[in-house]
């Protein structure tokens, strides 16, 4: 089998976007649960769009 | 074995874009469907929806860039399809757990599921629209 390495890149150019990615994936995490605990307020203000999206809230 | 680099930029750029559409298109639909009577103001709305909505698309896209050159998909809507509509279904079955562990507090609304089904179903298809115009444009 013939192994192609095509355009390697270097830590910073894969570390930095998915270092972003995972913070993004934890802020919508503590947005969708309205983890007050974490984010003071988040539950109050995103608490319409966590009903339209469908998850279970008060 | 071939291995190809992850556009992360297009990914993210193109995951805000759709999210922020998305996001309001979200207040129209809720609007249409009743499924939810809304509390706050229009305005409130617009800059929770688009924030909101541009976070789901930057992890939906994220999760793209990373799963797209080994997904068997051949139809890049399909896979942000699914994507979409998987990572909801990962959130709304912690939300159904959460409804288990405290009832009182979490209600489950059978209309606002089935909204946010085809919610994400929707940003799925956006997510996958501006992709197909990202890969035509870096051709």
């Amino acid at each position: 089998m013939e192994k192609v390495v095509v355009g390697g890149q270097s830590l910073r150019k894969v570390l930095l976007p998915s270092l972003i990615v995972f913070g993004v994936a934890f802020a919508l995490v503590v947005i969708v649960y309205g983890l007050d605990s974490i984010a003071p307020g988040v539950h109050d203000v995103f608490h319409d769009f966590r009903h339209v999206i469908g998850i279970p809230c008060h | 074995m071939e291995f190809k680099p992850v556009d992360w930029k297009r990914g993210i750029i193109c995951g805000v874009i759709a999210g922020a559409v998305w996001g309001c298109l979200a207040i129209t639909i809720n609007t249409a469907s009743r499924a939810f009577i809304f509390e706050e103001t229009l305005l409130h709305r617009l800059i929770t929806f688009t924030v909101g909505g541009a976070i789901f698309g930057m992890v939906v896209s994220g999760v793209l860039s990373m799963t797209h050159y080994w997904m068997s998909f051949r139809n890049i809507f399909l896979e942000a399809i699914c994507i979409s509509v998987s990572l909801w279904g990962i959130l709304e079955a912690g939300g159904i757990l959460l409804h288990f562990i405290k009832p009182g507090r979490f209600h489950l609304d059978i209309a606002q599921i089935v909204q946010g089904i085809f919610l994400a179903f929707i940003m799925g298809v956006l997510l996958g629209f501006l992709w197909k115009i990202g890969k035509r444009a870096n051709c």
